[in-house]
Formats: structure tokens, sequence, C-alpha cells
């Protein structure tokens, strides 16, 4: 992971989190309070365990605290698979602790899964198969990271599949290079 | 000639039905410091890498385009490669300098530099830094769960009795791919009937494994295989790009991941490209960091045979563990396939990680006999129990498994079994009979099962995803069974997911769901006396083998 990098995806964020911020009702795939709890304090090593240590931060996309997923709520059909998830704001903090002891290149994979979690698992599997070898024509990756980017606002997931197609294009693994 | 009758006699040693083959380099059967693998080398200019390891920009390929762009720390590496590799090597060994001290080099590296480093190590030396190099203080190990009929009912309790022995992290595979939703519930439900907090896998094609996590199947998965050379990686159907985007797709469901590498893997697919087996799993660690994957299991893994066959091949495989963790990557360390015919060799194969400790010293350990081991077998399996138990008394090393009374093994499988059995029925599968929670109980391998009709079974593990059966139904299951603990234990699983603590770096859980990682139990070795250490507990639990004579009773 070089600075550069970490510095765009840093740049990436804020921008994004400016435009969640100023219009949060346009986003189509889940429109609900995923970003809601951020203390906006940045997360370090003392804060880990998340759960343990900030347990009324620990909400699923759904806006569903960690603390009503009890065994109860399930049992009564109260807890929904999408109350078992991790949230965006919930990846950041972990991004956040895993850079303050060292590993800034997990903070950039959680911060594309951040991005990631908008997106229905159908939709995500096939993504990963259009980016294996010999499944996409060059424009089929443009088109993917364009929706990437303007459907789930995932700018940074975007800006990974552009170059994936560019080095496909160069390394010849696009459809119909084999 | 006239035989040497002892010559005759050695023939017939088991050594001697193991592969051994000379070094040739051309087709990479050279396990470190190849004839051909290029010197280290960096260039940056206007912030990009334009030269690797004396390859110019234009010429890189897939692998090193990924790596330049994502894997190398640009404001240390030119400063790094300046560095005399045989002293990065001795501070590497060296108790004095701490890991901390160490990652910052490590992380300024290039794919030749770090295995010119790893190369300068002797075995010793490799297993003094990885004592101190493995991220998280506590080491582990990881165990298989399999049957060659897939049966779900001994699958479960097999699941229980090595949850009771200390495996943290279980994983399985299928013996037929259709029964795998099935056999990833058996484990689960196994797994956590035995303790609480163990994490459980299975192992299947790619895509399909991530959809099982994304149903609360499993809680991880480490079968993402990654290659050092552009062909290999194109036939494994996937490159750098699709692998890295793959790792975000777990995180963004709450699901651990590791990778898999490994020596040998480019040698049985072809196309070594004429470097030696640490170069190119250097590649794969340098992959690995810049996907931002925690983990990765290497060490050979599944092509053992291939550096096992080669001089110096077994002091490489500890030499990739090594580099793997040096570059503050969890590391599953391999013994994890059948590697020797002979019980000295594969005792050796297991020692530098079993006395040095890694994350998980095998990945995984066989908990059942080989014969149902559906990963073609693994370095030790249940019947080396006791002689695991042994050495770990006899050296006072945790090797991340502890005895265990005969009863309380029957108690836990019988417990499983009857757990699974009641899942079944909520989730209206085919039968479990009591007959068969009997058998499971007290088996030693699957034959010891009644048979089940496999046809129904597969059609029935279809039906759960058509169905849209979640880990939640799974939950309600164990509730209506009246195993309130199970159903609180696998809801525990689930939560974990919402919160993310176990996708930090070496992540697992004790019984009470605290989580152990490199994060809040980072590896401090600094000399005698510091570092991990096992404690008193611990030790009472590891003397007591069942083969011990108590004075006072004689």
């Amino acid at each position: 992971m070089t600075e550069i990098n970490d510095l765009i995806s840093k740049i990436v964020n804020n921008v994004q989190e400016e435009q969640a911020n100023s219009s949060s009702s346009t986003n189509t795939a889940t429109a609900s309070p995923q970003s809601a709890p951020t203390s906006g304090k940045t997360m370090t090593q003392a804060d880990y365990p998340f759960f343990q240590k900030h347990p009324d931060l620990v909400n699923a996309p759904t806006g569903k605290n960690v603390k009503d997923v009890t065994l109860e709520a399930a049992i009564n059909g109260d807890v929904k698979p999408e109350d078992l998830r991790i949230s965006p704001a919930t990846l950041k903090a972990q991004g956040q602790i895993a850079a303050s002891a060292g590993r800034a290149s997990i903070q950039s994979n959680f911060d594309r899964a951040a991005e990631l979690t908008k997106i229905p698992d159908e939709r995500v599997l096939e993504m990963y198969g259009s980016l294996r070898p010999y499944r996409s024509s060059k424009q089929e990756l443009i088109d993917m990271a364009e929706e990437l980017e303007n459907k789930y606002g995932a700018k940074i997931c975007g800006a990974f599949v552009r170059e994936a197609a560019d080095e496909y294009e160069k390394r010849k693994k696009l459809k119909g290079d084999n | 000639m006239k035989r040497q009758k002892r010559f005759e006699e050695l023939e017939k040693r088991p050594v001697h039905e193991d592969g051994f083959v000379d070094e040739w380099p051309e087709e990479g059967f050279v396990a470190m410091d190849g004839p051909y693998d290029p010197k280290p080398s960096v260039k940056i200019e206007n912030g990009e890498i334009v030269e690797l390891d004396g390859k110019k920009k234009e010429d890189f390929d897939l692998i090193d385009v990924f790596i330049a762009k994502h894997a190398i720390n640009l404001d240390t590496t030119e400063k790094v490669l300046a560095m005399d590799s045989q002293k990065i090597a001795n501070m590497l060994c060296d108790p004095n300098v701490t890991r901390d001290k160490i990652i910052p080099i490590t992380t300024g590296f290039t794919p030749a530099k770090a295995a010119e480093v790893i190369s300068q190590l002797n075995f010793v030396e490799m297993m003094m830094a990885t004592q101190k190099m493995r991220p998280r203080k506590t080491p582990a190990t990881q165990g298989h769960v399999t049957n060659i009929r897939d049966n779900p009912v001994l699958i479960a309790a097999d699941a229980a009795d090595a949850a009771l022995r200390g495996f943290p992290e279980q994983e399985t595979t299928t013996a037929v791919a259709r029964y795998a939703p099935m056999n990833a519930i058996s484990i689960m439900v196994g797994a956590q009937t035995g303790r609480p907090g163990v994490l459980t896998q299975c192992s299947v094609e790619e895509a399909e494994e991530l959809s099982l996590g994304m149903r609360g199947f499993t809680a991880y998965a480490e079968t993402i295989s990654v290659y050092g050379t552009e062909q290999v990686f194109t036939d494994g159907d996937d490159t750098p790009w699709s692998k890295g985007f793959l790792a975000s797709c777990y995180a963004s469901r709450g699901l651990k991941m590791r990778f898999t590498s490994g020596s040998g893997s480019e040698v049985m697919m072809g196309y070594a490209e004429k470097k030696s087996m640490l170069y190119l799993e250097a590649r794969c660690i340098f992959i690995t960091k810049g996907c931002g994957v925690q983990g990765l299991q290497n060490g050979a893994v599944s092509c053992i045979g291939i550096p096992g066959a080669v001089p110096s091949g077994i002091r490489e495989v500890l030499g990739e563990n090594l580099l793997c963790m040096a570059m503050d990557i969890e590391c599953a360390s391999g013994n994890d396939q059948a590697f020797s015919h002979s019980d000295i060799r594969r005792t050796e194969r297991l020692l530098g990680q079993f006395l040095a400790g890694t994350d998980y010293i095998s990945s995984g350990y066989s908990s059942v006999p080989n014969y149902d081991n559906t990963f073609a077998g693994s370095n030790m399996d249940a019947t080396d129990y006791d002689d695991y138990y042994a050495m770990q008394r006899d050296l006072k090393v945790n090797g991340g498994l502890v005895p265990v009374k005969e009863a309380d093994i029957i108690k836990a499988r019988n417990k499983a079994a009857k757990a699974l059995q009641a899942v079944f029925k909520s989730l209206d599968l085919p039968e479990i009979t009591d007959e068969e929670v009997e058998a499971a109980t007290y088996a030693f391998t699957s034959k010891d099962m009644p048979e089940r009709n496999m046809v129904e079974d597969m059609k029935a593990a279809q039906d759960l995803m058509d169905r849209g059966v979640t880990g939640v139904d799974v939950i309600k299951g164990l509730y209506a069974g009246g195993f309130t603990d199970v159903a609180q234990a696998v809801l525990n699983l689930l939560q974990q997911r919402i919160a993310g603590d176990f996708l930090q770096t070496s992540a697992i859980f004790d019984k009470d769901w605290n989580v152990i990682s490199a994060v809040n139990n980072t590896n401090d070795y600094n000399g005698p006396g510091t570092g991990y250490h096992i404690d008193d507990e611990l030790w009472e639990k590891i003397k007591d083998v069942p083969m011990a004579i108590n004075p006072a009773d004689v």
C-alpha cells in the first residue's frame, strides 16, 4: 500500500461522506441509517475490541443495535438476516483500528468493503465473476465501474475495477483473449 | 552387483516410498536461491515504481503491476533495499530486536529482497524468528472435520470432539460438492456444541463459499488461492484484482478470510518460469498484502510433495511461513497434507512450526482418521493425538491442543449429534435417527455409521439454498429442540459479524467470545521470560495425558 494510495482513498472518503451528508435520501440501494453511528472520533487500537468498548456503536445497516439481537428476538422472528450484517461505519472503524495497529493495507480493504455493503448479495457475486479472467470486455468492466460509482457511490471500488480493465487489456485477460 | 544386506534392509523403510528429486531450476524444482531468481531492485519515478526486481515497468506482468501499485511502501522501499540482507536476517532472529522494529523494514521489501533475506537463515534461526514474528502472541492450530460419506451426523459429532480438544478454527469440505450447505451447518452446530466461540468454514468453489458465508452457515474462509506466476494465476481462474475484490466482498459481509498459496503450486501447474519456490511464494505474500487481506494459509499446503522432494525444501517451507508473518500477515502454516510415508519425516515436517509456534501450526490437523479426510489426508490425524499430546508435554510446548477425558468426549459428541437431529427436524431435512446419533457418538470412522440415503440428502442440501434458509433458521431449530445454549452460541457467532472484531489480523475467540488477535494479543517477544508462555492452568491440562501414571496409585 502506497502513501499516495492512502491519501487518495482518504480524499475520496471525505468527498463521499460529504456527498452522503448533503444528499442522504438519494441512495437507491438501502436508504437506511447505515452511517449513523460515528462519534466523529477516529478509532485506535485502544477502541478494540469494538464490540466490548463501543457496544452502542455496533449497529447493523438496518439500524438495529447488536444488543437488540437477542435469542428471544431471533425466535420471535424479530431478527432478519439483514440485521446480522456489518455496517459501513463499523468497517470504517475497524479500518481505523487496523491502521492504528500499523496495518494500512487492511484499512484499504475495509474501505472497499464499506462501499460493497450496499450492493445486494447476488450482484456482488456477479461482479466478482465479471472480474475473473476472460469474462468481460473492457467496456463491460468500465460499465461495471460506472455502476459501482453512480449507483452505489463506490468510488474506491470503481477505481479498482477501472485499473483492472486497463491491465486486463494490456495483458490480454479480456473476453475473447483466451 | 551383490547386494549389501544393510542396504537391502534400508530400502524396505517407509522413507523409500517418498519422492525425492534433484534440483532442476529450469522447471522450478529449486527451493530457494534459484540461479534464475531476480536480484532485488526498485526504482521510483513520480511516485510510481518503474523498476521492480530487475524488471522495467513496460515488462511487468499482471502480478508485478499489482505488487508495484498496491503492496510496497514507496516511502521506505529504496532505503530498505539499500540495507544489507544479512543484517536484516540477523535482526529477524535476534531476540533483542522486537517485532515492531522489524515490520517497518519488511513492509519496504520487494519480493526478491524478501526471498534474499529469508535465504540467509538456517532452520533454527527461522524458528527463532518465527516465535517472535508470529502476529498473535498465543499460538493455535486449525482442524479438518470431514468424512468420505459426507455424513452430517458424524461431522457434527466430530466437530464437537475437535472443539473440545482445542481447535479454535475448523474446516470442512465435501466429498460430493452438492453437500456443501449441509456440511457447513453440521460443522457449525457441532463446533458450537463442543465449545462456543469456534470459527467454522466449508471449503468449496470461491463464489459458492462466499454464498454460504452470506447465509450465515460459515464464519470464515481460506481457500481463496493466489499464485506466483501470471499463467498459473490465470489457470486458477482469477487475477489479483478479482481476488482483491473477493476479499472486500467477504469483509463487506462481516466474514473473516485469508488467502491460500504455497510453494510447489506453480511447478505442479507447469509454469514456474524457472524461479525458485521461495521467490514465487514471496510474490503470493505480496499479493495478499496488496489486497489488504489479514491472513494467508501457506507452507506448500496441498503441494507439499514438491518442496518436500527437493534439497532444503522443508526449510524453504518454514521460510515462507516466516516471511508471511514477518510481513505482518496471519499465518496458517500448512502441515495439512499427507506428506511422507515415514513417521520420522512427518514429525520433521511439523517441528519448525510446532516448536516456534505460528498462528495456526496446522491448517489443518486432521481431527478425523485420515481415512475420512476428504482433503486427501493430513500430516497428522486423529490417531496421532496421543503422540502430539506427549510432544507438548515432553517439550512444554503449546501446540494448540489439550488432552481430553473419554467421558467428556462421549457427552459432547452425543449432544452435537442430537442438536443436529433437532435442526434437521426443524428445517424439514431427511431424518436423523436415534440409531445414527448413537453411532456418531461412538464412531471411529464413517464406516461405523448406518447408511443414509445420499440422493435424498443431496436434494435436501440444494433445497436449503433454494428455500433461502439462513443461520437464523438454524438458531430457531436448535431452540425448538431444547438446545438453548447451542442456539445462543450460534447467535453469538452471527452477532460477531456485525461488530467485525474478528476481521482483524489473526483473530480467534475463547469460549466466552473474547476476541484474541494481533491487535489485543500482540506478540511482544524480546528474549527469555518475554512473549508467550504457557500459564499454570494450561500446563496442568497439557501434563494430564491419559497415559500418565499417578505415583499415588502405584
